[in-house]
């Protein structure tokens, strides 16, 4: 008579399947998560695309978010910025995003963007030394002009930051301080 | 296992989606927050994120007008600190004035234009559009106007200066009316009396405490509550340590050990009421043992006859060696000032007592010289500061115009009689004979809340005006209030409120009071003061945008030299020694009654703001709520111990209140903050504590009119009750572990 564990084990077979598959679903929903529902790309409250206003009208970046080279912050633009253009352009008025913005003017609303591009509170991040040492706007960001929806590229972590400090060999670039304060 | 069941296939897709879920779920439940990043719809022009700029303007918090920095960020107010410049405050602020954020922040802050909807006094509040509101009270004041009844609108404010004031005087003088008046509880009237009667000049003087070398104060507290605390603080560190080998003396009279007490070399608790006594024995001495020289010793000294060492020794409870040891300091000290304030100036004697402690001046020969008094002979504006204060008597005239029916319309402004005055006045009765009360105020305190119209007023950070520091620093200053952010709610600054109400009324008003906003009115009134001083080598623009960067316009220097010496005849003429009338007889309240302004919520403004209420009182380290102070003896007589809850009786009333005994308290006394026991203004000031001015019996000084609240008696009954009171403290005792030195007595 020979003794096998495999006819105890039998009766767990089953469970031990749904459970693989469970897990292998589990992988699935996160993926699928990660590419169509994460704050990596949210879904912002006016479709506002940066493919139409960089690559296909050739703004340049600094045109909107115009304290990049001067503040920590690159800038959200300002709703009377929007306008200041779109009041003058009568070919896109009518369009259903437009008529939000137009909205927003109206009723003297800020726009409630949602962030993507995000730090901690406890880093001192600043725009100005990045586009001081002539980074372009695109090594973090991407490549923003041909996104008609934000995504983020970058983790935006302690590791992605020492990376790049490292490689470029920033003065002071590993140094605590130079971020937390 | 060839064939998969159609239960089977069923079950491995239910486990599939379920993790799938789990996924999702999981995956989301990990993710940051959402965080949105809100742009400005228009941005200011100076606009830069995440850069602070700071901008300069003038401190509200109490009446020092200390000039203050203002940190701001995206349009945010940040932080407060001292402005550098300013000659006040010379970049250092006290904590009501940090506290200024959280009158910008407050959750209570009115926020729109409010009617009580005939109900008075109900605390129901109802929205009005800013037009419907201004247009109300301006038909109203201008059918009085027309009809010639002008002088049925009354103004009453807290403390204001500069051109707010000009504005306010202006308005009330061309509908016909003189019955503007301002009343702060604060504000030392009896001093200004005093000193009216000294030097027969009509304002405060500056009091060089940098370059004394004795300063012996008489219950001021001048480095937490008196008159100036900030630029005091400076001058007692400059006296103490600023100058190498001559550090000055400081000498407290009080029965309660303030502040300035703590900080002194020497505390001296006279018996309340005695320390004007108390200053002319010293003069007594002074002049007896010939420290004084004057061509007028003769007289000194035959009216200060009656005032021996032996006889003011007998009376005031400090001993004969203790007053002729004050008097040889005092009499041979370089620069030696006297100060009066806090409880002496506010006996029903309390012009007795400054004049008293003038005398003292007098006889050190101080006057216009550096470390003693100087006189602020030239001010920056022709206005004299503080000339419209009503003082008490002011206020009992209103009182009775009110209670008589005659007056139609009650303006109030940023002033909170009903809480600061006993009930024994009866202000809140007889506002019931007015019909119409529009108080101009941004929080809704006891006095806003029997308003029947609420107009929001800006906080000090919104609002545009400029101010000049009483008393002065010895050197014309006049600093400039600009908003430093834009105006939180739909609230309007009292400035430019005033002036819709000029073009709500019309007639001859719009013509002669043109400006359409305070801004316009204030820098009209700079430019014609700048260029009435001649000194037109410079644009005006130009010296504008300088002065509003800097805060402050002063010139430094100008008073040295130019000091007048009042002659002793005036204050020898005034020198008598009534005794302080305490209400209650000695028998049946065998204690007295020693309000003291609370360091940090003053006479209750502060309370509203939680910073304030949640920092230690400097003394005894209480926070929140009040107390009655008792010293360990007087405790131990009456079988008290610390949270027992005790009902302080006077003849004006009773409140209760835990007992914290307190051993810099002289026996025999009661002492107990000002500024909680609010029943409106706001959550954090609402129902906290007692009110010690509804323990307060209705005494006026007679020679300035002023109240005279710290002349009550009181006695203390044990409820039985216990609550702790909240302190950062231990215990006051060495509890026999021996730290003060080998042997401890009091264990």
């Amino acid at each position: 008579m020979s003794i096998s564990v495999l006819d105890a084990l039998r009766p767990a077979r089953k469970p031990a399947l749904l459970g693989l598959v469970a897990v292998f679903g589990l992988l699935i929903g996160a993926w699928v998560h990660g590419k169509y529902f994460s704050d990596r790309s949210p879904v912002q409250p006016i479709e506002f695309s940066h493919k139409v206003h960089a690559a296909d009208n050739e703004i340049p970046c600094q045109h909107c978010h115009i304290y990049a080279d001067t503040t920590p912050v690159a800038g959200v633009p300002s709703v009377s910025k929007c306008i200041g253009c779109h009041k003058s352009l009568p070919s896109v008025r009518d369009q259903p995003e437009i008529l939000k913005l137009m909205a927003f003017w109206e009723n003297r609303e800020p726009i409630p963007w949602i962030k993507v591009h995000d730090v901690p509170d406890f880093v001192h991040f600043t725009h100005k030394r990045h586009v001081k040492a002539d980074l372009e706007c695109q090594e973090c960001h991407g490549p923003v002009e041909t996104m008609d929806r934000i995504t983020r590229v970058a983790t935006m972590r302690m590791p992605w930051c020492v990376e790049c400090h490292t490689e470029k060999n920033v003065e002071h670039g590993r140094d605590c301080w130079t971020c937390h304060k | 296992m060839s064939k998969i069941s159609r239960r089977d296939l069923l079950q491995y897709i239910g486990a599939g989606g379920i993790g799938a879920v789990g996924g999702v779920l999981y995956s989301e439940s990990i993710e940051r927050d959402v965080e949105l990043l809100i742009p400005q719809v228009v941005p200011p022009e100076d606009y830069s994120p995440g850069i602070a700029t700071w901008y300069n303007t003038v401190c509200n918090q109490c009446s020092a007008g200390c000039g203050i920095s203002v940190r701001i960020r995206e349009g945010k107010a940040k932080k407060i600190e001292g402005n550098p410049v300013h000659p006040v405050s010379q970049g250092r602020l006290c904590a009501r004035g940090q506290s200024g954020l959280n009158v910008l922040y407050n959750p209570d802050r009115i926020r729109e234009p409010l009617t009580n909807a005939g109900q008075r006094g109900t605390g129901n509040f109802y929205p009005i559009s800013w037009d419907e509101v201004l247009t109300t009270i301006g038909s109203r004041i201008g059918r009085l106007k027309i009809e010639n009844n002008a002088s049925r609108v009354r103004l009453l404010t807290g403390r204001v200066r500069g051109h707010l004031d000009e504005l306010f005087a202006q308005f009330m003088g061309l509908l016909g009316s003189d019955h503007y008046q301002q009343y702060d509880f604060t504000y030392p009237s009896a001093l200004k009396a005093a000193n009216k009667i000294s030097f027969g000049i009509d304002q405060l003087p500056y009091y060089d405490i940098k370059n004394a070398d004795l300063l012996l104060s008489f219950g001021a507290d001048y480095l937490g509550t008196w008159i100036s605390p900030v630029h005091h603080s400076l001058a007692y560190g400059h006296m103490r340590q600023g100058r190498a080998g001559r550090r000055g003396k400081t000498v407290q009279v009080e029965p309660r050990m303030s502040l300035s007490g703590a900080a002194a070399d020497e505390w001296v608790a006279a018996r309340p009421g005695t320390e004007g006594l108390l200053a002319l024995g010293i003069a007594h001495i002074l002049v007896s043992d010939g420290h004084y020289n004057g061509s007028d010793r003769d007289q000194w000294s035959d009216v200060l006859q009656a005032y021996s060492p032996s006889a003011v020794s007998a009376e005031t409870d400090i001993s004969e060696g203790n007053i002729r040891q004050l008097a040889r300091e005092f009499g041979t000290s370089k620069a030696a000032l006297a100060i009066a304030g806090g409880a002496t100036t506010a006996g029903t004697n309390a012009v007795a007592s400054a004049v008293a402690v003038n005398a003292l001046n007098h006889l050190a020969g101080n006057l216009g010289q550096p470390g003693g008094i100087i006189f602020n002979s030239d001010q920056a504006f022709s206005a004299t500061p503080g000339t419209r204060q009503a003082g008490m008597q002011g206020i009992l005239d209103l009182v009775e115009a009110m209670e008589a029916g005659e007056v139609d319309v009650l303006l109030v402004h940023d002033s909170n009689p009903i809480f600061s005055l006993p009930d024994g006045v009866g202000f809140r009765q007889a506002l019931d004979k007015v019909p119409l009360i529009v108080a101009l105020s941004s929080f809704r305190d006891e006095t806003t809340e029997q308003a029947d119209l609420i107009l929001p007023t800006n906080t000090y950070l919104e609002s545009w005006g400029d101010d000049v520091p009483d008393p002065g620093v010895g050197f014309p200053v006049a600093s400039i209030s600009q908003p430093v952010v834009t105006t939180l709610y739909d609230t309007l600054p009292v400035g430019d409120i005033m002036l819709s109400l000029v073009r709500q009324i019309g007639g001859e008003l719009p013509m002669a009071m043109p400006w359409r906003t305070m801004e316009e009115f204030v820098k009209e009134r700079w430019r014609e003061e700048y260029e009435k001083r001649g000194s037109a080598d410079q644009d005006f623009e130009a010296f504008w945008q300088a002065a509003l960067e800097a805060g402050v316009w002063g010139q430094p220097g100008v008073m040295t030299g130019d000091q007048i010496v009042p002659s002793g005849a005036s204050t020898i003429a005034a020198i008598t020694n009534p005794a302080s009338q305490f209400a209650g007889s000695e028998t049946d309240y065998p204690l007295v009654l020693h309000p003291y302004l609370s360091a940090s919520l003053l006479d209750g403004r502060g309370a509203n703001l939680p910073w304030l209420q949640e920092l230690p009182d400097p003394l005894t380290s209480v926070v929140y709520g009040s107390w009655a102070e008792l010293n360990p003896a007087t405790a131990e007589d009456l079988g008290i111990r610390e949270g027992d809850v005790l009902e302080v009786e006077t003849p004006a009333g009773s409140v209760s209140v835990p007992a914290l005994i307190f051993p810099a308290l002289r026996p025999g006394v009661v002492a107990m903050p000002i500024g909680q026991g609010h029943t409106a203004y706001g959550r954090y000031a609402r129902n906290r504590g007692a009110n010690p001015m509804d323990l307060v019996s209705m005494q006026i000084d007679d020679r300035s009119g002023d109240l005279a609240w710290a002349a009550t008696r009181a006695r203390v009954r044990n409820t039985g009750e216990r609550l702790q009171i909240i302190k950062t403290d231990g215990v006051t005792r060495t509890l026999g572990r021996q730290i003060l030195g080998p042997k401890n007595d009091h264990a």
